[in-house]
């Protein structure tokens, strides 16, 4: 059969066939290997990013981890400062009855002393009126002892 | 370089053309006159009289050789390429490296966007495709002589501005959105791609037409020897070199748009149930 514009059956096979051949030889050749080559670079730099991204993610880990533990040393160190305080006080308070007490013992102590020495001064001078009652006594009896001679 | 150096060059060129003018227009070819440019151009299109003789097996059309050549030299280009220039590829790529990057990047790019699904096979085929069809238009360009069996000489043309390389590619492209429509979606795919049964013809016959132009053009200008000077660099950029950037476009463009079309996976359709 003739077919128009010279079309030819075996041509077209024989084309196909040379075409067969370029496609699995440029498959195998060029675009697999540099199709490789691109994904192991893609990979490459995926992982590159993916560590980077790790890294940032440890980091990020990290510095809130620091942020917690200085949160905790603030928290321990207002509760320690607030125990100081309360134990500051406490000690203060103490210190202050001490001395009140001690305070009172000495007022205590002072007021039986100047007591005592009251008493002291009294009978001192409950002694000397008797001593001078005494002398004044002996003296006017030896005026009349005198006058009676 | 100095003025007067410039001026030397100029000089010796013209001299050039115009040595070459005289000798053209002194010595026009006496075996171009044989043939009128009615049987010239019918020759283009049908290949009727000038055929070469495949290794002495058959007589087949110019193109057929230009394709063998053109597969045989691609082929070899790439195993050069395999050997020598692959294994040191680095990751910061050089020029030549970014350029075969690019070739790849562009034919895989498009199967991924066109086809989704399933662009494995395909980026693989427009690749081949691609690279057969740039190549092959621009062999024309380098005029490469082959004998006929009637003993005259002729420049071997583009593959593709055959009739039979250019169904074989529309054919095969078919037959490549048809396994993708089967790979995709079965019987249903088959059916989608049956639908667009003009497609192979269509596809065949726009790279013909494309291609063929182009070469009519060329054989137009150089059977007159007039037209020789100046002119075919015009040509030569017009008809080969964007007919190759287009017509590579074209298809690998059709392929994988059809391709992706076929393959594209259908949602199953889900049969609400009536609860009343």
């Amino acid at each position: 059969m003739n077919i128009p514009l010279n079309i030819d059956w075996q041509q077209i096979l024989l084309h196909l066939f040379n075409f067969v051949i370029l496609a699995g030889g440029l498959y195998f050749l060029l675009y697999k290997p540099v199709k490789d080559f691109m994904d192991q670079r893609i990979a490459y730099y995926q992982g590159l990013e993916k560590e980077a991204a790790d890294k940032i993610e440890q980091a990020k880990a990290q510095e809130q981890e620091y942020k917690n533990r200085l949160e905790s040393v603030d928290l321990e160190a207002n509760r320690k400062k607030e125990q100081a305080a309360r134990d500051a006080e406490k000690t203060a308070k103490m210190i202050i009855d001490d001395a009140n007490k001690q305070k009172e013992q000495i007022l205590e102590q002072a007021q039986k002393q100047a007591e005592h020495e009251k008493e002291k001064i009294l009978q001192d001078a409950k002694e000397e009126i008797v001593g001078l009652a005494m002398a004044a006594t002996v003296k006017m009896l030896h005026g009349e002892a005198v006058s009676h001679e | 370089m100095s003025k007067r150096k410039r001026v030397t060059g100029l000089v010796i060129w013209l001299c050039i053309v115009l040595a070459l003018l005289v000798c053209g227009l002194l010595f026009g070819g006496t075996a171009v006159e044989k043939e009128s440019i009615k049987e010239v151009m019918r020759d283009a299109v049908l290949h009727e009289s000038n055929k070469i003789s495949l290794f002495g097996i058959k007589d087949v059309n110019p193109a057929l050789i230009s394709a063998y050549t053109v597969t045989a030299v691609v082929l070899v280009i790439a195993a050069c390429i395999r050997i020598f220039v692959i294994p040191k590829f680095r990751y910061v790529p050089g020029k030549f490296q970014l350029l075969l990057e690019q070739m790849v990047g562009y034919f895989d790019n498009l199967a991924k966007s066109n086809s989704p699904h399933r662009n494995g096979f395909l980026g693989a085929y427009v690749f081949a495709a691609g690279v057969y069809i740039f190549i092959g238009t621009l062999f024309e360009l380098f005029g490469v002589q082959c004998v006929t069996t009637k003993g005259m000489p002729i420049a071997l043309p583009a593959p593709l501005s055959d009739i039979n390389a250019a169904i074989s590619l529309g054919c095969l492209s078919y037959l490549v959105i048809l396994s993708g429509g089967i790979a995709g979606n079965g019987l249903r795919g088959v059916g989608s791609t049956l639908k667009d049964f003009s497609l192979p013809i269509s596809m065949s016959f726009r790279l013909f037409g494309a291609l063929l132009s182009g070469l009519l053009v060329t054989e137009l200008v150089y059977y007159y020897i007039q037209l020789s000077f100046i002119l075919p660099v015009v040509v030569g950029i017009l008809f080969t070199l964007l007919h190759a950037l287009i017509q590579t476009y074209v298809l690998t463009m059709l392929t994988a748009l059809f391709y992706g079309e076929v393959s594209e996976p259908h949602e199953k359709k889900k049969k609400i149930k009536n609860r009343h």
